[in-house]
């Protein structure tokens, strides 16, 4: 069914899926993909590492995402401040975030003045300074970007989600990390990690805008061919299959009932993975979705539902997420669910609604071109996870035309089995606190620190942990 | 970035309705918004919530399509269409901009406002004001813009109380609807490939037909500064405290509105840990994840506030409130360092051009020229505007407009 392409041939609508990209290969392992793009006068480019927090052992867990917290915090060439500061000053924006299995910095710049982000990320990719004193003190911002995260009412869902799904696999633990092994991490053992895996084997950039392409790939060569291989990726831990459903009931102290349900899957770019996204559709992301039409309008149970289909390097998963109406009888959505899931196996995607579904997912893919830096991910993201890497691409639209009922149905009938599945339930623990249970104490004040004296004492589900997303 | 050039034209209608097009001819992509006259001292002070129901039940069915027809019709074309307040959103490829654009109409203009699927948002957005109370920032932000406005029809939360939106009915959307959502004062701005001459002849074709009287306004009340501070904590269990600290605003036309922007960069808005804010308090202490102060951001037609704001450990609470305390204090009295506001206006002049990407940007921008009156070569005129801003300027407008003596300080959160 896959077929491929000469670059730049032009074939109706899904040819335009694919930009020009020239590619650029080192002999250590680097590789860049630049397109060149106006005519707006801006630049956007993207580093993603190879490196997340799959890498991670017992014990080191959230040194990815700690790791790419202190990248920002000096290297030999940029000292501390350094970084932001250059990006201000050519007019951008940068930021980064690490998931399960990447960590990836990016750029947005006027034209003018970009390749001072070349040499940013070159300076990094070894030369990270790992100050104790930088460390001691990031540690605290991390720590609080972990409170942050706790008091989210979907994370710990999403997370014991996870750790349910995955038991062997390094998925199995938080992206942020474990409070306790964060609290313990060294600098030392952090630039052991950052030693091993950061280089230019396993890193890639992606650069789309107004560029000058002969004179950015002698850049990248000048600025990226001297630094040396990091070890290649390792292997990770199979997880077996599941014998059994797994599931746990969370009592938090929030006041509404939320639930999901995970369903292991497949790898990233896989053909399963494609029929995935749409059953994906089908079942709960638009108000003609099965899940949407029974248990918000129908049956009036929820007042959300989502369904995401999360593949990874390694085989990830399919969650479902809701949030139920006050009053709702949880029983009642879980029963409702496994009617939906069983009805979509039975009859697979409607024919009518397949063609919306590919009319949504098509439209998706435009709108990731607008912006330099949409495209840089939407490339990066492929380069990171198919298999044919950027140029899969060419390819993704015919792959989803090329779907059948047929193949829908043995997928889903493949993968949403309840006896493999994780299901979490987030409820109200007795007593939850909330703001109108909770009595304001209030204090007339004068606004000032001297009239206030001394011191007292005293933030979407999501698997991403980032520097300031 | 003064090369950049937009491609704008501007046609009204004897209904009172203008209608923006802007060329983005480098895309596949097109988007058209709404923004009709509908003020928030429109929505009766007792039916709290009303105009964010109106705007909820938008797409739950018009003239011609049922509530899941609509979303067929929509999905169908690769759109994405949403109701809002004062008006809505599609989004969709270039190809369906027209049918796209027809849909967007028959939403806002011709929802009928079926009883039981109003009935059954509602209580979405009940169990929404529910999910809300266990949110401390959420918590804190309203209580926050109580202290700010008061009984002022801003100070009303846009979802409404749990009291007033249990009270709505789906005769008051209908009113409310044809009260409000008239052509006259209201804007339609479309993004696209196509030229705009032609984007707006379409844009006629469609909006041609909604006509109606001009709805008759409520004068909004007189704001003022609140006389003096005030510290409220409203204590609920969780890991950290979310703090809000501030006054009221500006609106988007006061002329010390670019000065302003500087003075927000270098004070607390400022990309990365560039702000003063952000460097002090997250960078150097280590006390949060998120923190920002400003002043422009939420200025608009009305006077928006100035906001502080950090998310923290509960035993940092008040080093966190004298650390703000500390900075807007120094801005008012010290003028910034040469290198600061060069780095400022950097950034400013070199970043403009990322909110020019987006097709539903420029439709946004388009109707914030107009209806601000900044003029379509705003974009051009732009940089000029803050290379303009001298460091005194910068100090005097900080005195001017941080009242230090006069925050509202309002928690959430841990104690």
């Amino acid at each position: 069914m896959m077929k491929t392409m000469k670059q730049g041939e032009t074939k109706p609508a899904e040819a335009k899926m694919l930009p020009d990209v020239e590619v650029v290969e080192l002999d250590n392992g680097f590789k860049a993909l630049l397109v060149e793009r106006g005519p707006l006068p801006v630049v956007a480019s993207v580093m993603w590492y190879r490196v997340g927090a799959r890498d991670e052992h017992t014990g080191e867990t959230g040194v990815s995402h700690f790791l790419e917290h202190m990248m920002f915090k000096g290297t030999k060439q940029f000292a501390k401040g350094q970084i932001d500061l250059q990006t201000s000053k050519m007019g951008g924006s940068n930021n980064a975030f690490t998931d399960n299995d990447s960590t990836a910095y990016y750029f947005a710049m006027a034209a003018d003045r970009w390749e001072t982000a070349l040499e940013i990320e070159s300076s990094r990719m070894r030369g990270c300074l790992l100050d104790p004193l930088e460390f001691a003190s990031e540690k605290n911002v991390v720590l609080e970007e972990l409170a942050m995260g706790e008091d989210d009412p979907w994370r710990p869902l999403y997370q014991t989600t996870e750790s349910l799904l995955f038991q062997v696999h390094p998925y199995h633990h938080p992206v942020i990390g474990y409070r306790e092994d964060l609290e313990r991490l060294t600098a030392q053992q952090m630039r052991g990690y950052y030693e091993r895996h950061y280089g230019p084997n396993r890193a890639f950039l992606v650069v789309v805008g107004a560029i000058d392409k002969a004179r950015t790939k002698q850049r990248i060569q000048d600025l990226f061919g001297p630094i040396p291989r990091a070890i290649d990726r390792p292997v990770a831990l199979k997880e077996p299959v599941a014998q059994g459903e797994r599931r746990a009931v969370l009592r938090t102290p929030h006041s509404v009932t939320r639930l999901c349900i995970g369903f292991p899957t497949c790898r990233m770019g896989e053909r399963d993975d494609y029929a995935l996204d749409v059953l994906a559709h089908d079942l709960g992301n638009s108000k003609n979705s099965r899940l949407y039409k029974r248990l918000v309008l129908k049956d009036e149970l929820v007042i959300e539902v989502s369904v995401m289909n999360e593949t990874r390097q390694d085989p990830g998963a399919l969650l479902v997420l809701c949030e139920l109406r006050e009053g709702a009888n949880p029983a009642r959505v879980e029963a409702a669910i496994r009617e939906e899931v069983g009805k979509q196996i039975a009859e697979g995607v409607d024919k009518r609604d397949l063609e919306r579904i590919r009319s949504q997912i098509r439209a998706s893919f435009l709108f990731q071109d607008e912006a330099a830096l949409d495209l840089a991910m939407k490339l990066s993201r492929f380069e990171a996870g198919a298999p044919e890497g950027y140029r899969t691409l060419e390819t993704v639209l015919p792959t989803y035309d090329s779907l059948t009922r047929k193949e829908l149905r043995q997928v889903a009938a493949k993968y949403f089995d309840f006896d493999r599945a994780a299901i979490v339930w987030a409820m109200p623990a007795a007593g939850a606190q909330t703001a109108a249970s909770a009595q304001a104490k209030d204090q007339p004040s004068g606004g000032g620190k001297d009239e206030r004296g001394k011191q007292k004492k005293g933030e979407q589900k999501g698997k991403k942990a980032g520097k300031r997303a | 970035m003064s090369s950049i050039r937009l491609s704008i034209a501007e046609r009204s209608l004897d209904t009172g309705l203008t209608l923006l097009a802007v060329q983005n001819p480098r895309v596949q992509t097109y988007a058209c918004v709404m923004s009709l006259e509908i003020r928030p001292g429109d929505e009766p002070a007792e039916k709290s919530g009303l105009a964010n129901l109106v705007g909820e039940c938008l797409d739950e069915g018009t003239e011609h399509y049922g509530a899941l027809e609509l979303a067929s019709a929509a999905e169908n074309l690769g759109a994405m269409l949403e109701g809002n307040q004062r008006g809505g959103v599609v989004m969709c490829p270039a190809t369906s901009s027209k049918e796209a654009t027809a849909l967007l109409r028959e939403m806002v203009v011709e929802p009928v406002f079926p009883g039981h699927e109003v009935r059954r948002v509602q209580g979405e957005v009940l169990t929404e004001i529910k999910a809300e109370e266990d949110d401390p920032r959420a918590v804190a932000s309203r209580r926050f813009r109580k202290e700010i406005y008061g009984e002022h029809p801003l100070g009303r939360q846009l979802h409404g109380s749990a009291r007033s939106v249990a009270k709505l009915k789906p005769k008051d959307l209908r009113e409310f609807h044809d009260e409000w959502f008239r052509p006259a004062g209201g804007y339609v701005a479309a993004a696209g490939p196509d030229e705009p001459e032609r984007t707006l002849d379409r844009l006629e074709q469609v909006f041609g037909k909604f006509r109606g009287k001009p709805a008759k306004h409520r004068p909004m009340p007189a704001l003022d500064l609140a006389p003096s501070g005030r510290d409220a904590h409203l204590p609920m269990a969780r890991e950290q405290v979310h703090i809000y600290l501030g006054h009221l605003g500006i609106r988007r036309t006061h002329p010390d509105f670019y000065v302003l922007t500087v003075m927000d960069h270098i004070l607390g808005t400022g990309p990365g840990f560039t702000s003063r804010c952000s460097r002090k308090l997250r960078d150097e202490q280590g006390l949060c994840y998120a923190v920002s102060a400003g002043i422009t951001a939420s200025a608009g037609e009305e006077p928006g506030t100035f906001t502080a704001y950090i998310g923290t450990s509960p035993e940092h609470r008040q080093k966190a409130i004298d650390g703000f305390l500390d900075e807007i204090r120094r801005i008012r009295t010290e003028v910034p360092s040469p290198q600061e506001l060069q780095d400022v206006k950097d950034y400013l002049t070199g970043s403009f051009v990322f909110a020019l990407e987006r097709n539903s940007n420029l439709a946004a921008y388009a109707i914030r020229a107009r209806r601000f009156e900044l003029g379509f070569d705003f974009v051009q005129r732009y940089p000029d505007l803050v290379r303009a801003v001298t460091a005194e300027q910068v100090r005097e407008a900080s005195e001017r407009h941080l009242h230090p003596d006069r925050l509202a300080v309002v928690s959430a959160g841990a104690s």
